[in-house]
């Protein structure tokens, strides 16, 4: 755990409104954790997971605000971290299902934790990504009806998009899914980030950002 | 205190910013507020933040004195108390669970710098500040039980922060932090979210309080409130602050205590 500055290698836009930053700058990491980023617009710095892009260090932004918007202008941004528990996948064959300002964690999980990626966008991509890709809720939603012979989910990406994952992969296999909460410290200091479980509160920035689905939608 | 400079309690959890900050450049760090029973603090959302404030709910969530103690003899806290001076920050849901937390504190008061009776947290519903003749029994008896630096954490809710600061003087406490969150709402679409309020927009809230109680009282003032910068600091000390207490500006860089603590270097 350390502060540190970042700069800018690349910026891929993916869509209108998605973006892979990737740095000159590697800090080592475990799938999933995330670093926290300092804006100008917020008094909090906002967590984003960490990935790999060329075999840079990278993040996906996907521009919702003002904060996510100084993310992709800035040339280079001040953040603490590794932050979050590594994800360490199951025994058997998984498969990581994602929106596309998760690329960069999928690229990474792909990489080490052997599992196939699955991409569902509300619009094509300006670049080819080496995963199947489908466009739009519909497909989407085939998509998941289709996955089969799966050891374990992992689910990343808005709160509905992970809910409707949830609900149709539960029966299938167990489904791990990256929560999402507002966080302030992204270290365990402030209490802020909790998630109730069926096993009691969860602070997502040191129990997560990864919990069993179940724990939570049970 | 070399620095000047205290962790803020609340935000500084249980020391986690250690892994942050040089603890050179802390003078003491604060820890999270124990109470007497366990609380599991409010359910989320706990957090709202923009670039002029931050609003939390956290609801003192914490293990409860029992526990912290157990804690404290498991050795837990040990390389904390190794690299900063430690101040215990205490409350209850009523005026005899102060005392309570106080009796069971009382052993372990020397590994303290300082104890920080938490009389002012916005997302509980005891108030003590409203609520003066029973704080100033409180007060005393606190005195009585404990032999370690004193130090009150008033807001601003209840009766005027210099009447209550002159109390906390007559009672024998050596100081007070000036001044904790305010009660705030933020309406986020069909969220609303109840909390106290802290950034930026404290800062002429707390530099008053500070103003205030400097020109009523010798107690040692711990300013708190809005310090975001090297200028915000200055301001504090200007007004007749002892030492600043740093919280929510960690959340936004927690270097700045290594910036503002280059001003005593």
């Amino acid at each position: 755990m350390e502060n540190f500055s970042l700069t800018r290698s690349e910026l891929i836009q993916l869509t209108e409104d998605t973006f892979i930053i990737s740095f000159n700058e590697w800090i080592d990491f475990e799938p999933t954790q995330f670093i926290m980023i300092e804006t100008e617009t917020s008094i909090v710095r906002k967590p984003f997971g960490l990935g790999r892009w060329n075999e840079k260090l990278a993040i996906g932004v996907q521009i919702i605000g003002p904060g996510t918007n100084y993310i992709v202008q800035k040339s280079v941004l001040n953040a603490h971290g590794p932050c979050g528990k590594g994800f360490v996948p199951p025994e058997g064959k998984g498969a990581m299902i994602a929106t596309p300002a998760c690329l960069p964690m999928a690229f990474d999980l792909n990489k080490r934790c052997n599992c196939d990626v699955f991409i569902g966008s509300l619009e094509k991509l300006s670049i080819e990504i080496p995963f199947p890709l489908v466009i739009g809720d519909e497909s989407f939603l085939n998509l998941l009806r289709s996955l089969e012979g799966y050891d374990w989910f992992l689910v990343i990406g808005s709160d509905q998009m992970e809910k409707v994952s949830y609900d149709i992969l539960k029966d299938k296999a167990e489904v791990f899914v990256s929560f999402n909460e507002y966080m302030a410290c992204g270290i365990g200091a402030c209490r802020g980030c909790v998630k109730e479980t069926k096993n009691g509160l969860k602070h997502l920035c040191i129990d997560g950002p990864v919990l069993r689905g179940e724990e939570v939608w049970s | 205190m070399r620095p000047p400079i205290v962790i803020a309690s609340g935000v500084g959890g249980m020391g986690e910013y250690l892994k942050l900050i040089d603890p050179k450049q802390i003078g003491a760090y604060t820890l999270k507020t124990t109470t007497f029973k366990p609380r599991r603090g409010n359910p989320p959302p706990r957090l709202i933040a923009t670039q002029d404030y931050l609003i939390n709910s956290i609801g003192l969530e914490n293990v409860g004195v029992e526990k912290f103690i157990e804690e404290l003899e498991n050795k837990v806290y040990d390389e904390l108390f190794e690299k900063v001076k430690v101040i215990f920050s205490f409350a209850g849901e009523n005026f005899e669970e102060y005392l309570l937390v106080a009796q069971k504190m009382a052993p372990y008061q020397g590994r303290f710098v300082a104890f920080e009776c938490n009389f002012s947290c916005p997302n509980v519903h005891f108030n003590p500040l409203s609520n003066v003749a029973e704080l100033e029994r409180m007060l005393s008896e606190l005195r009585k039980r404990l032999n370690v630096f004193l130090i009150a954490k008033l807001g601003i809710e209840g009766a005027f922060v210099e009447e209550i600061a002159k109390i906390v003087e007559k009672c024998g406490w050596n100081g007070v932090t000036l001044i904790n969150t305010i009660r705030a709402l933020h309406v986020d679409g069909d969220r609303i979210i109840k909390g106290g309020i802290s950034g930026p927009v404290l800062k002429p809230i707390a530099l008053r309080a500070v103003y205030e109680v400097r020109n009523r009282t010798n107690l040692y003032i711990i300013a708190s409130g809005g310090i975001m910068n090297e200028q915000d600091a200055e301001q504090f000390f200007k007004v007749g602050a002892n030492a600043i207490s740093i919280g929510t500006a960690l959340y936004k860089d927690p270097k700045i205590v290594e910036k503002i603590a280059r001003m005593f270097f």
